[in-house]
């Protein structure tokens, strides 16, 4: 049952979904109308989204949503449940070496405000913890992990520290204090090698000092041994060689997904959606296979798409270069309704984009990479590489969301900005998007507009 | 051709006739924010086409801007103040290169190219402590009218520290400062260096002179001032200040009607 590329309400999802399985939709196990979410899982939001209606995004939309499910049959089914959180991208990949392990982010749970429209009240029991909205939304997993009503507890819980944000830190040490074991593993503050230091290449063009990789390599080893002991299992170069050709599957497919749409003349998928399947890259959504499925239908609708010349954006739109992930996803689709598209992202894991370098053993190849991440080194790292990726998507604009709180970008989007408008001269913007945003719609609403058209303006200089 | 610019702010509606064969302001005015916005923007709308003695048949087009201009249903399209500023400040001062627009609900800078094209801009968006409603609490704590501030703000000649950034706080430590006896002026320049300092934030590196202030704030003389200490540049203030966001949005309406017109 094909359709001209569109975005749906859940409304008219609901009718496109019958149609489909009238058509004879074949779904994987969790497939099923997005509407159940709404009704089972009260995922409010999504009746404030609008989404884009093919059987592809469908089932990307399916597999996010079912991912505590998930999570509770593969406990069931006697698999060991790793949380990990920080890292973002790094020690999924080594959990996932191991066969009956499933890794996945507790942190994630920073987004289950906003798709219950906060009906959870997890902000509110964190509230009730001490922990305020001063602190980033990622306190929303505090009460989660006390309430189970969520994601299952983990077998084993890691999580990175040393160069992460405060509050993420002092959140994660509220949660020790609560009876949670976390096995701690330091991560530095990348920097450049100084004059007689080794200097180690790392992926995304950055260079670090030896000593600090091999800092990273032993922490991560001993990380590996806890993971081995969960699994009963050596956590050995064989298999993680393995794991790491595996992740690599996954980046080169979200590699080809990205250039796919943001390199298009118009965009083959909202911006939404591809907030939603560059997060696969971190954490696979617990099935790291059926990520490959996922993205493997997701490329395929793109690419065919771009064959026929059928968009969901048209080609006049705006070509926006969007850093940090949203709050709240409603704003994906605000930018998309004041003419923007997107060219571009940084949702804070440039570095799980990036594949994991194969001809290295695998656990210094594993340390190079998560030294990579943007968010452990200089803010003007970070922002070389949004300007590059601004330059090859021919980035009209960058927004740079702030997320209330988060302490590790707290200046960084002012350093951004300037170096956006020092280096290429075109508008930059932060905005802030809170959970639920709906209070602030009109704002954000006219700081959009106001970008669009200052675009417009410039193209008819 | 005559053309109308509504700036539908949170304060007050400006209306502003603008006859682009002339290029002269025909006839503007304003009039307080409520809750039936639309209706107070026809009155005012109506009483200006009264004065200038022009039929609404003779307007070719109507853009409407600032916060509430998504109500304005009679308006043609609706443009942001972001570009409507921009451009009514232009207008006025062709030399312009950076706009700093202080409103009731937030403020803004915007840096302009030679042209008058808007380069790049920033709007405050965490809370009232940079806005014109810091200065609107002040004078109702205060028991002040706008004019009565202004001149209060200049006769300052050691301005209070304000240290809090939040207005809900900052109202407590006024009140504090007062009851230890801090002179009235010292304590209403004190709330306009707080201001500027937030603007001053918000435009980071961005200024480049000449800098022009808009917006109805831009009437408080000692905000001039405090801008002009925090940001170490002259600041000059727009020509009726308060009326360059509908200015620029008739300017922005004769445009886009002549190139219908087209």
């Amino acid at each position: 049952m094909n359709a001209l590329p569109g975005k749906l309400n859940l409304s008219e999802w609901d009718d496109r979904y019958e149609q489909l399985r009238a058509g004879g939709l074949s779904e994987p196990a969790y497939g099923g109308p997005l509407r159940r979410h709404v009704i089972r899982e009260r995922d409010f939001r999504l009746e404030q989204l609008r989404f884009d209606n093919s059987p592809a995004a469908l089932r990307l939309w399916n597999f996010l949503l079912t991912e505590n499910e998930r999570l509770h049959q593969a406990r069931a089914r006697g698999c060991q449940i790793v949380g990990t959180m920080k890292d973002l991208g790094t020690v999924p990949v080594m959990a996932y070496s191991l066969p009956g392990v499933r890794a996945f982010y507790p942190d994630g749970a920073w987004w289950t405000p906003c798709l219950m429209e906060c009906s959870d009240r997890l902000l509110q029991q964190a509230e009730a913890m001490g922990i305020d909205a001063s602190f980033c939304p990622v306190r929303a997993m505090l009460p989660a992990f006390l309430n189970g009503e969520h994601f299952p507890r983990p077998d084993l819980l890691v999580c990175s520290t040393g160069a992460v944000c405060d509050d993420f830190s002092a959140i994660a040490q509220r949660l020790e204090h609560l009876g949670q074991p976390v096995l701690w593993w330091e991560m530095p503050r990348r920097r450049q090698p100084v004059a007689g230091e080794i200097s180690c290449g790392l992926p995304g063009q950055l260079v670090a000092p030896e000593i600090q990789v091999a800092c990273v390599r032993s922490e991560l080893q001993r990380v590996g041994q806890a993971l081995g002991e969960l699994a009963r299992r050596n956590l050995d170069d064989v298999l993680l060689a393995e794991g790491i050709r595996a992740a690599n599957r996954v980046r080169r497919l979200l590699q080809t997904l990205r250039t796919t749409v943001y390199t298009a003349p118009a965009a083959p998928l909202p911006a939404l959606e591809m907030l939603v399947v560059e997060m696969l890259a971190i954490h696979f959504c617990s099935d790291r296979e059926e990520a490959l499925a996922v993205l493997e239908g997701l490329l395929a609708e793109a690419q065919s798409r771009v064959r026929q010349g059928r968009f969901v954006i048209e080609p006049e739109a705006a070509r926006i270069f969007w850093v940090n992930p949203v709050a709240d996803l409603r704003a994906m689709n605000l930018l998309e309704d004041f003419g923007g598209r997107i060219c571009g992202s940084d949702f804070m894991f440039a570095h799980a984009l990036d594949l994991i370098p194969e001809d290295l053993p695998p656990l210094e190849a594993l340390a190079r990479t998560a030294l990579a991440d943007p968010m452990v080194g200089p803010t003007s790292d970070r922002a070389a590489r949004i300007i590059r990726e601004c330059q090859a998507g021919r980035a009209e604009a960058v927004v740079i969301s702030r997320i209330p709180g988060a302490s590790h970008c707290a200046r960084e989007g002012e350093i951004i900005c300037g170096l956006v408008r020092e280096k290429m001269g075109i508008p930059a913007i932060e905005l802030e998007i809170p959970p639920v945003c709906d209070a602030l719609l009109p704002a954000l609403g006219s700081r959009l507009q106001a970008l669009m058209e200052t675009v417009r303006a410039r193209r008819t200089r | 051709m005559i053309c109308a610019g509504i700036d539908a702010g949170s304060r007050a509606i400006k209306v502003v006739l603008f006859d682009s064969d002339h290029s002269q302001v025909l006839s503007s005015g304003l009039a307080d924010q409520g809750v039936a916005q639309e209706r107070l923007a026809v009155e005012l709308f109506e009483k200006l086409l009264r004065e200038a003695g022009v039929e609404r048949s003779q307007i070719a087009g109507i853009v409407a801007t600032g916060y509430g201009r998504n109500a304005i249903r009679f308006a043609d399209t609706t443009i942001t103040e972001i570009t409507c500023h921009a451009r009514g400040v232009h207008h006025l001062a062709p030399d312009a290169r950076t706009v700093i627009e202080i409103g009731g609900q937030d403020s803004k800078v915007i840096v302009l190219e030679a042209g008058g094209r808007v380069r790049d801009f920033a709007m405050n968006d965490r809370c009232a402590a940079g806005t014109g409603r810091f200065l609107e609490m002040v004078a109702s704590r205060l028991d002040l009218d706008w004019e009565k501030l202004a001149e209060l703000g200049r006769q300052s000649k050691t301005p209070a520290l304000i240290s809090n950034t939040c207005v809900v706080f900052a109202e407590t430590e006024i009140i504090g400062l007062l009851a230890e006896g801090k002179p009235l002026p010292d304590v209403v320049a004190g709330v306009q260096n707080a201001i500027a300092t937030r603007v001053s934030a918000l435009a980071g590196r961005m200024i480049s002179p000449p800098v022009y202030f808009t917006g109805g704030v831009a009437l408080q003389s000692g905000m001039v001032r405090a801008l002009e200490e925090v940001l170490t540049n002259p600041v000059r203030v727009a020509p009726q200040p308060q009326f360059t966001g509908a200015l620029g949005a008739a300017l922005l309406a004769g445009q886009r009607a002549r190139s219908v017109a087209l």
